[in-house]
């Protein structure tokens, strides 16, 4: 009972410090709530279209201009002009009016009219992967239809009984693109950067509450804060994660599925899915939070000392490079971390609708994680734990200063 | 001058924050990406086979797609269901189905379907594990076609050589990176955004740190009460800092890991030093514009991070909405990553790049329009938590 009555205590004095602090309350609140829209808005436009392209026709025959309509006519490329020589379009490379020339050689009318095969010559401007990529896929697209039409062409022309044989190709293929069917830049990397803000936004909360604390011990006797309640190991690390946990569950929803359903994101996932899932890694992090913030000793200093990190766990999460090709050591730190088994497991829920058995491969480690950090967490409060005697002459103090109209803004 | 700058290095040597972050993070993130990916393009991509033809030719496709490069067939499936909740586990990445009666459908001239599944939600293997079942997809169908046409007799008749099955060639010129190395593509840009980012935090910390300690007029005297030179004796010690680390971090790129590197090596280090320098005074703006410890790290720690997605090291910033688009440019970052591509990857002459250093150079003369605010703030210090 006595423990219940702490543990609600810790809660509610924990509300109350977040909700009185606008810092803590723009990591809360502002971050999850703005964050994922303004990425979403950055990469809304998904797929990159008609990569500017120049042509350098040396064949200047009717086949080779029926190449550059074809070209000209694919969702990646789009021919913005001829150029004389090559001369000329790397001058239009380098002044990044294209991205992409095309050289057709000679005799290429040549070698697709006597049966041979004509060489085409692409350089690409590798910069971003994704031009390339777009490039590419057009470019294969085309080399397929190609084949289709001149070989069927030729076949026909020269044995005419064969042509049914060969009017199309043996073989029919079906690509299925599953988790992201339109192949977008932003349906890719949001459903998995929610995760890392939600982790992130609520690492920095509670390191801010924490640096706080500790400004406060230097200003107060006895160096205690006074407006900690002295209470138990558990009961202030429970009571304390329960705090950041009911305020952010709200947000996780939103980021879950308000999110993905205003941007038309994949959201194959179910609520009874994603809601549990989310649960653990937001529980897991509430502990790693009350573990890390040993580090902060300023209430600013909680701000430089994550921010750089996000770029690092946005890594170590594998959505950019894949975990199964990272070296040994840094697998078992990206093993450490909650949001990697976050966003792993509610991609595969909300682009793959994955349910929480097929994801239960992510939802044990991240129990094991809690339940680690919730150790480390509760063992540090055990040993910073002020007394009771201490607590109250900082109260005291406190008391004294609140009311002789000192009040201080984060009291 | 003297002394500005003893009192920058001591504010340096004051706090263990300041060895961590502008000497331990950088190490650590030249090491954390460059061995992360040191690999170059991650191979060997984990997928399922599901062969319910169990026939000579389906045995023979599996065993080519388990040859490339690309793919790595770590699973065999019975069934569709069974491949898909593994891919919904994430076991795999993809899988290549070869339905029933393949064979015989094939050389019966059926017209049977092979297909295939990647998951696109992780977009690097998905693309690679299309990439790569696709290749098999057309070359099963080239060596059948040929194979037709032998059994036919037809090749003879109509002087086709196997190659001519592929009527059209390209001959892919990647340049500056051909082989599409990762590392290479995303380590630049980043190990670059973490050079910025820590410029313009620490900018911003170690100018409002001393309003909030109430140190401020103490920090003004030592540069006899001159606003510009007491920024320069506190920010100059940190330019030197992160300038050397990011040389480092070039030099570990260019000389030890052999990446692209086609233009003089000063063209790089005066980027790299123009990129410290024009950060750090995009961070002295934003502490003039708002003197406050909390909200000027919160505004500065939002665009660094917010720079790596928007300064267009992987979607194009020309495809972004224009709105979104236009705040590229007011970030130092986007300028030498303009550099980079021209000089180092493209090696470009330096005259394609002279308005990408002249507009790092003019944002070195920003901070000067706030100096007068500043001072006042630093004269009476107000520490809003």
């Amino acid at each position: 009972m006595n423990w219940l009555k702490e543990f609600y205590q810790v809660w509610r004095r924990e509300c109350y410090l977040a909700f009185t602090d606008m810092g803590v309350l723009i990591f809360f609140f502002v971050l999850p709530l703005f964050y994922p829209v303004i990425y979403t808005l950055i990469y809304n436009p998904e797929v990159v279209t008609d990569v500017p392209a120049v042509v350098v026709d040396h064949s200047r025959t009717a086949e080779s201009r029926d190449f550059v309509r074809t070209i000209n006519a694919t969702q990646g490329i789009h021919v913005i002009g001829y150029a004389a020589d090559m001369g000329e379009a790397r001058e239009a490379l380098a002044t990044k009016k294209c991205y992409t020339v095309f050289e057709i050689p000679a005799d290429y009318a040549r070698a697709i009219g006597s049966g041979g095969q004509a060489t085409v010559s692409l350089y690409q401007d590798m910069s971003l992967l994704v031009r390339y990529r777009q490039v590419l896929l057009s470019l294969t697209g085309v080399q397929q239809y190609e084949t289709l039409a001149v070989t069927a062409e030729r076949v026909a022309a020269r044995a005419g009984g064969l042509t049914t044989l060969v009017s199309g190709l043996p073989i029919g293929t079906q690509a299925n693109i599953a988790g992201n069917p339109s192949q977008g830049f932003a349906s890719f990397i949001i459903p998995g950067i929610v995760v890392l803000i939600l982790q992130q936004g609520m690492l920095m909360g509670i390191a801010m509450l924490a640096g706080t604390r500790r400004d406060r011990r230097r200003r107060y006797p006895m160096h205690v804060d006074p407006t900690d309640l002295g209470a138990g190991a558990t009961a202030t690390v429970l009571g304390r994660a329960a705090c950041y946990f009911t305020l952010y569950l709200p947000m996780a929803y939103y980021v879950m599925a308000i999110v993905p359903y205003v941007f038309e994101l994949p959201q194959a996932g179910r609520p009874q899915d994603y809601m549990p899932f989310i649960t653990v890694m937001l529980l897991a992090t509430a502990f790693l939070g009350q573990t890390i913030q040993i580090f902060v000793r300023e209430r600013e200093t909680s701000m430089v000392l994550i921010v750089f990190t996000s770029v690092f766990f946005l890594f170590l999460s594998g959505l950019t490079w894949p975990r199964y090709a990272f070296p040994v050591f840094w697998k078992a730190v990206s093993d450490l971390i909650p949001a990697t088994w976050g966003v792993e497991g509610l991609v595969h829920i909300n682009c793959n609708g994955a349910s929480l058995a097929d994801v239960s491969g992510y939802l044990w480690p991240l129990w094991g994680l809690t339940a680690a950090y919730f150790v480390t967490a509760v063992l540090l409060r055990h040993f910073t734990r002020p007394t009771p005697e201490e607590t109250a002459i900082a109260r005291r103090e406190w008391e004294r200063e609140m009311n002789g109209g000192e009040l201080h803004a984060d009291a | 001058m003297l002394q500005s700058l003893r009192h920058g290095i001591r504010t340096l040597c004051s706090r263990r924050i300041y060895f961590f972050m502008l000497i331990l993070v950088p190490m650590a993130g030249a090491v954390f990406f460059l061995s992360l990916m040191h690999e170059g393009l991650p191979h060997r991509i984990p997928t399922a086979v599901v062969d319910l033809d169990h026939s000579q030719m389906s045995r023979s496709v599996t065993r080519s797609l388990s040859a490339t490069q690309l793919i790595d067939i770590t699973e065999r499936k019975e069934s569709y269901a069974d491949a898909i909740s593994s891919l919904k586990a994430g076991e795999i990445y993809g899988f290549f189905y070869i339905p029933q009666d393949f064979e015989k459908n094939a050389l019966g001239g059926n017209h049977p379907t092979l297909s295939f599944v990647t998951n696109m939600s992780i977009y690097v293997p998905g693309t690679l594990a299309y990439k790569g079942f696709k290749t098999q997809a057309v070359t099963t169908n080239g060596g059948l076609l040929t194979a037709v046409l032998q059994q036919s007799g037809a090749e003879a008749a109509l002087g086709l050589s196997s190659g001519s099955m592929m009527p059209l060639n390209v001959n892919a010129n990647l340049m500056g990176n051909p082989w599409m190395n990762y590392s290479v593509y995303l380590s630049q840009s980043f190990l670059a955004g973490l050079i910025a980012l820590l410029a313009m935090v620490m900018t911003v910390f170690s100018i409002t740190e001393e309003i909030k300690w109430h140190t401020s007029p103490e920090w003004l005297a030592s540069s006899r009460g001159s606003m510009a030179l007491a920024i320069f004796g506190k920010i100059f010690p940190q330019t030197v800092i992160l300038t050397v680390m990011g040389w480092g971090m070039l030099a570990v790129m260019f000389c030890y890991l052999y990446f692209p590197f086609h233009c003089p090596a000063w063209h790089m280090l005066l980027a790299m030093f123009l990129l410290v320098a024009s950060s750090q005074a995009f961070a002295i703006v934003v502490a003039e514009i708002v003197p406050n410890v909390r909200l000027s790290l919160i505004v500065v720690s939002l665009v660094s991070i917010l720079a790596f997605s928007v300064a267009g090291f992987s979607f194009p910033v020309e495809k972004m909405y224009g709105p979104i688009g236009i705040f590229a440019y007011i970030l130092p970052i986007r300028y030498y990553f303009l550099i980079y591509i021209d000089q180092a990857l493209n090696g470009l002459p330096l005259y394609y790049s002279r308005v990408y250093y002249i507009v790092m150079l003019g944002m070195l003369l920003l901070p000067l329009a706030g100096l007068a605010r500043l001072r006042k703030r630093c004269l009476d210090p107000v520490y809003v938590p």
